[in-house]
């Protein structure tokens, strides 16, 4: 038993689709977490983070408007966010290594592969509070540390450097 | 290669960890076994929240169909990669399977190529087939048939594409 105080704990979930937020809020509140709030698109999520502060966003990527990969970079770069550093589980039916490198890019902490299920629910959830990312600011990049591993240790390209972006656009 | 941009490397405060506690990390086995009921008891819902998915994915197509614009394009893709990701929840994973398919052929168009219609409308009506049957055994041969043949023309229109 891992003792976890969940009715602590502040989550916002944001998918356009509803059914798919009483899914994931279900498997929450079976989890113990009271405080939960929806969002059905991205622009009421970023509208709502104030008001909301949650400790940890469960996200969908493919939403109508603003898509989940694009409200991630908002919160970790744009001075208005109410905290940069909340960790975001993305849920996700893209599962390519190119999607995921995207969202690792855009600052998403853990993945959630459709179908949801509850072990990868929680183990994810796990995850955020017990092993965080440290977070990396380079000239182009600000979010989570996609390296589980020491990234002094990295001797490859640095593909966030400016120089790499700016050849890149 | 020696490191030449400047970074900074910090961990944040864990906040979450002194708020809810616990630990040492293992999974809570209790919590998930709740969760778990309670999925359980949703699942006599299940049938009308897939019906409502293939409701939108119909309507996706008649405006793709009419309108065959960008914004008509996108909620036609939004919506198969919804069911794509949801069937298989929803105890329908043949629906996914060739919900899967059509999403892979949508978002792998080059955007100035035109969606062929009549393979759109093989992929809606063998997805209102497989949910009017109630059909969830992905053994079924003619649905796996069925399925193999959808990829098969899904690879082939991607191919001339190229």
């Amino acid at each position: 038993m891992s003792g976890y105080r969940f009715d602590r704990l502040k989550v916002l979930v944001v998918d356009d689709n509803v059914h798919m937020r009483k899914l994931v809020t279900t498997i929450l509140q079976a989890f113990g977490v009271v405080q939960i709030s929806e969002a059905e698109s991205a622009d009421r999520a970023w509208q709502s983070l104030r008001d909301s502060n949650p400790d940890v966003i469960v996200l969908d990527w493919v939403m109508e408007g603003m898509s989940g990969v694009e409200l991630v970079r908002m919160i970790r770069s744009n001075p208005q966010a109410p905290n940069s550093f909340v960790p975001v589980i993305m849920l996700t039916g893209h599962t390519s290594l190119e999607h995921v490198n995207e969202a690792r890019d855009a600052g998403v902490n853990e993945f959630i592969a459709k179908p949801v299920s509850v072990k990868t629910m929680m183990s994810r959830l796990v995850s955020v509070i017990e092993h965080p990312r440290p977070y990396v600011r380079t000239g182009g990049f600000f979010g989570p540390c996609r390296r589980r591993r020491n990234p002094h240790e990295y001797q490859g390209p640095e593909r966030r450097s400016e120089k790499s972006q700016q050849a890149a656009e | 290669m020696a490191r030449k941009q400047p970074l900074e490397l910090f961990m944040p405060p864990n906040m979450i960890k002194a708020k809810v506690g616990g630990g040492p990390g293992g999974l809570d086995m209790a919590a998930i076994t709740r969760a778990e009921a309670a999925m359980q008891s949703l699942e006599s819902e299940f049938g009308d929240w897939i019906a409502a998915d293939v409701d939108m994915l119909t309507a996706a197509r008649d405006r793709y169909a009419a309108t065959h614009d960008a914004a008509a394009r996108d909620a036609l893709l939004r919506a198969a990669h919804d069911i794509k990701g949801q069937a298989p929840t929803f105890n329908y994973p043949l629906i996914a399977r060739v919900a899967g398919s059509l999403s892979r052929m949508i978002g792998e168009l080059p955007p100035q190529a035109a969606i062929p219609l009549n393979l759109v409308d093989a992929h809606v009506n063998a997805i209102m087939v497989i949910h009017k049957s109630k059909l969830q055994n992905t053994n079924d041969r003619t649905a796996q048939a069925l399925c193999a043949e959808l990829d098969a023309r899904v690879d082939e229109v991607l191919a001339e594409s190229k």
